[in-house]
């Protein structure tokens, strides 16, 4: 056994979810996993940085932001999470609201949580494919330093469109992890909350094998299930 | 805050990158300097040799990542061997694998032998 066994969720199949308080609990059960290489669109590598301050450890960092999680997203994003909160091997749903449009429901995988940093791993029909990791650390300064990395493809031909629409895509893909950090530091009462964005691709071509995922993808099932719900609440 | 350091040996066109026994934010200085003797020595392939590693973090993962990415924009190709049963199903789920080719052990590797 080694020192991080605990730290790690199990390896699964495929995800379950329960249903939770509020939730649209829809496109998570029983959806496998997709790594970057398992997404449609170009590969990207994304690292959103915030400096919280020196007063704040980056324990203290990561304790509010599993307790809190969904508290620093963007307006009409939601995190539902169990009791357990953000631990190895649980699921988190996820709702998201965009004007105009059903509310989308997907979800993700805590597939590794310590003191200094957690990550998610998507299933098939989230928007993207790959994992993000939440981290923070002292920087070279001793400054308390917050972070998101993920290394994701678009999940399929749909997702791919939506990043490249000018201003929705830069708010579906990147805006949400600034507006998130940004929140995060001022919570934690940073006196500058600029978040520093570095997005590399590195691979810019497309998986046309994956192009099939569109089947699966979270905002069209959403869409299509939607009157069905409203006529479930009846 | 510790730092770590990775040792770099070369076996042909290979690099051979002994990574530290934690990776995590502690280790990005010596991935990146490995990473970068691998490069500047030429090497076509970086074998990142995880037999005496006993602590990934997700941070480690993604250095890892990071390594990977900068690897792919180089042309230069990515192997692992040296995992333990645990470390292998790390790369399951975090689907690494999905990147490089994973061999048993270091001399594997080096013959190029059936990935495991």
């Amino acid at each position: 056994m080694t020192r991080d066994d605990s730290n790690w969720a199990k390896p699964v199949k495929t995800l379950e979810s329960s249903d939770r308080d509020g939730a649209i609990n829809a496109n998570v059960h029983g959806r496998r996993l997709n790594a970057a290489n398992g997404g449609f669109g170009r590969l990207f590598q994304k690292t959103f940085s915030v400096r919280i301050g020196p007063d704040v450890t980056p324990q203290a960092v990561i304790a509010t932001w599993k307790t809190r999680f969904g508290e620093f997203w963007p307006k009409g994003q939601r995190m539902f999470l169990p009791a357990t909160g953000i631990a190895p091997g649980e699921v988190g749903i996820i709702n998201a609201s965009i004007p105009g449009t059903p509310t989308m429901a997907t979800g993700v995988l805590v597939i590794y949580a310590d003191d200094v940093s957690f990550s998610f791993m998507t299933p098939v029909g989230h928007p993207f494919a790959g994992p993000l990791t939440f981290s923070a650390h002292a920087g070279e300064d001793g400054v308390t330093v917050a972070q998101v990395q993920e290394l994701t493809r678009a999940s399929d031909p749909f997702w791919e469109l939506a990043m490249m629409v000018p201003v929705l895509g830069e708010r579906m893909q990147n805006d949400i992890w600034r507006s998130t950090l940004a929140n995060l530091a001022r919570d934690l009462g940073a006196a500058d909350a600029t978040v520093t964005s570095k997005i590399v691709i590195v691979d810019s071509r497309r998986q046309w094998r994956n192009a099939k995922n569109i089947w699966q993808n979270a905002a069209i099932r959403s869409g299509l299930s939607a009157p069905l719900r409203i006529i479930r609440r009846g | 805050m510790t730092t770590a350091e990775s040792a770099v040996r070369y076996h042909d066109g290979t690099a051979v990158v002994d990574l530290p026994a934690q990776i995590d934010s502690t280790a990005e200085q010596a991935l990146n300097d490995a990473y970068a003797a691998a490069a500047a020595h030429g090497s076509k392939t970086v074998l990142l040799n995880f037999a005496g590693v006993d602590f990934l973090s997700s941070t480690g993962i993604a250095l890892i990542v990071g390594i990977l990415a900068r690897a792919r924009k180089d042309g230069r190709k990515i192997t692992a061997s040296g995992l333990s049963a645990h470390y292998k199903e790390i790369f399951e789920i975090t689907r690494l694998a999905d990147f490089m080719t994973i061999f048993a052990d270091e001399n594997a590797a080096l013959k190029g032998e059936g990935p495991k």
